[in-house]
């Protein structure tokens, strides 16, 4: 049976698509324009690429803060339970799961068939959320992709003690003023920014495996400044970023077998 | 008798010279990367005013975050401490202050005395602080100082502003923008935000009038007046809200110095 998952965030669609055998295909677009026709465009591409006709796909669930705008989804499943189970998929040890995304990031955990058992959520202050990195990354005129990399080449020598992104924009123009190098001062907003994601970890509380999805899952800087925060190994799916879809895909093909 | 007061702000530094308890200068300067140059730039701003020396001055108190970093104070005082002896000295019927300055929000209880009772501060974000207007008056490229009253000509179709947080709602603002929304509308949301804000923070510590506003806000009338109708009552500004900080270290300066009654109090 094939089934899809689509993710709305903020700026970009992704679509993953699931048949028995395990992933089939997945692409990520980013919204221009109407959000409900930018999904129907992005399935409508992914299917092309891998050849597949409309009805060969039994059901679609959507997921993301958009999911409510995908009219050509059979039904909708929230974010924290795409994750999950996406994170289950790759990793069947997985308890809890962390998903750093631009305008939020979220805390999920988990039982031994995926299931979701508690979450803690933050989209209301950007200290702890993606969109931090992309504001530095813009001051420091570091490609966003890179920056983790250069985090992890810098000493420990910075430290910032602002909790609100807007104040911490400050600290690095004073650390920029006092002669910070770029690596120096990256490392101490890994750390902040990471602080604030693992605060919200422990009050859900944390058991292994820990898993992270979501595309700032691949900023090596992120990783390791968790894994020093939470004192735990994190593991990171070969895919981060369609974490959400698959699992929604997953959810769709779950739901299927069950009617 | 001649005692100076400092006081160092996250976006401003100022400075109030008391001449035998009377003001005779004050001075308010850009904070800027160095804090400690900054209080010499507005004890030095200060003095121009007048025909006093560095010299001449018997005591100096610092306060502000920048406090511990004035290189020519003799002693320290919290600015909760400061910003009620400030407004005492010029509302001596207060017993409940707003200061909001650039980078922190305080919502202060005192009694007859000037005397702290009770406090309660936001430094932690930045809604609800001056920065979030000074962040949003940079995007709408809106001077500051017309902030407020552009935003009381708002038309009645209100805009609406969700997020709290600066950053998210930055976003927000631009989408607003790129429909066409007013900027004056834009700008009576936001500031309607900070009253918000502002309004929780007064509530927990509880009001009771006087009621005062000090700081950079209290220039802000749009601010102010929803501040005012929010709670259903009117404020008393000083002459120069900025500098009332510096002029309650000052105050603090002539106790020290004469060993009188007032000394230190507060948290």
């Amino acid at each position: 049976m094939v089934t899809a998952g689509i993710d709305i965030g903020h700026e970009s669609v992704t679509v993953a698509i699931l048949d028995d055998n395990g992933i089939l295909g997945h692409a990520t677009f980013v919204i221009s324009g109407e959000v409900g026709a930018a999904s129907t465009l992005a399935f409508e591409r992914t299917l092309d690429r891998l050849g597949l006709a409309r009805a060969s796909v039994h059901r679609i669930f959507a997921t993301g803060m958009g999911r409510e705008t995908v009219a050509l989804a059979d039904a909708h499943r929230t974010p924290m339970l795409s994750h999950a189970r996406g994170a289950h998929w790759w990793f069947p040890g997985a308890r809890t799961v962390i998903d750093v995304g631009a305008e939020g990031s979220r805390v999920m955990r988990c039982d031994a068939k995926g299931y979701l058992t508690d979450f803690a959520l933050n989209d209301k202050c950007a200290a702890g959320s993606g969109v931090f990195l992309e504001t530095v990354a813009d001051m420091l005129d570091v490609p966003l992709a890179d920056m983790g990399g250069l985090a992890l080449s810098g000493s420990r020598r910075v430290v910032l003690t602002s909790t609100c992104a807007v104040f911490a924009e400050s600290e690095i123009v004073a650390e920029i003023h006092r002669g910070s190098s770029r690596a120096d001062i990256l490392w101490g907003v890994h750390e902040s920014l990471v602080s604030k994601i693992a605060a919200m970890s422990r009050r859900v509380g944390i058991e292994p495996d820990l898993v992270l999805t979501g595309g700032v899952a691949r900023n090596v800087g992120v990783v390791q400044a968790l894994r020093e925060q939470l004192q735990m190994d994190v593991a990171v799916p070969e895919h981060p970023e369609i974490a959400g879809a698959l699992g929604a895909a997953l959810l769709a093909r779950a739901s299927a077998g069950a009617a | 008798m001649v005692v100076c007061g400092i006081d160092v702000g996250a976006r401003t530094a100022k400075a109030v010279m008391l001449v035998d308890g009377d003001i005779v200068a004050h001075s308010i300067v850009r904070t800027g990367p160095e804090s400690a140059a900054a209080a010499v730039a507005a004890l030095d701003r200060s003095l121009e005013t007048t025909a006093l020396r560095r010299e001449d001055i018997e005591f100096t108190v610092a306060t502000g975050y920048g406090r511990v970093v004035v290189p020519f104070a003799q002693r320290n005082v919290t600015e909760i401490a400061c910003h009620a002896r400030g407004n005492h000295h010029f509302f001596p019927g207060v017993r409940t202050i707003l200061d909001m300055g650039g980078q922190d929000c305080k919502a202060i209880r005192c009694d007859e005395t000037g005397k702290v009772t009770n406090f309660l501060m936001n430094d932690k974000c930045a809604a609800g602080t001056g920065r979030a207007l000074e962040v949003m008056a940079s995007l709408l490229q809106v001077p500051l100082d017309d902030l407020g009253r552009l935003s009381l000509e708002a038309s009645n179709g209100l805009a609406k502003i969700s997020n709290t947080c600066v950053v998210f709602a930055k976003s927000e603002v631009l989408a607003l923008a790129r429909q066409g929304v007013p900027t004056r509308d834009i700008l009576a949301a936001l500031c309607d935000g900070v009253a918000e804000r502002v309004k929780g923070l007064l509530r927990a510590v509880g009001v009771e009038e006087d009621f005062v506003i000090s700081g950079g806000i209290s220039k802000n009338v749009g601010v102010v007046r929803r501040v005012e109708q929010k709670l259903g009552t009117t404020s008393q500004i000083c002459f120069e809200p900025q500098v009332v900080g510096a002029l309650g270290a000052a105050l603090f300066a002539r106790d020290f110095l004469t060993g009188g009654t007032r000394r230190r109090t507060g948290p």
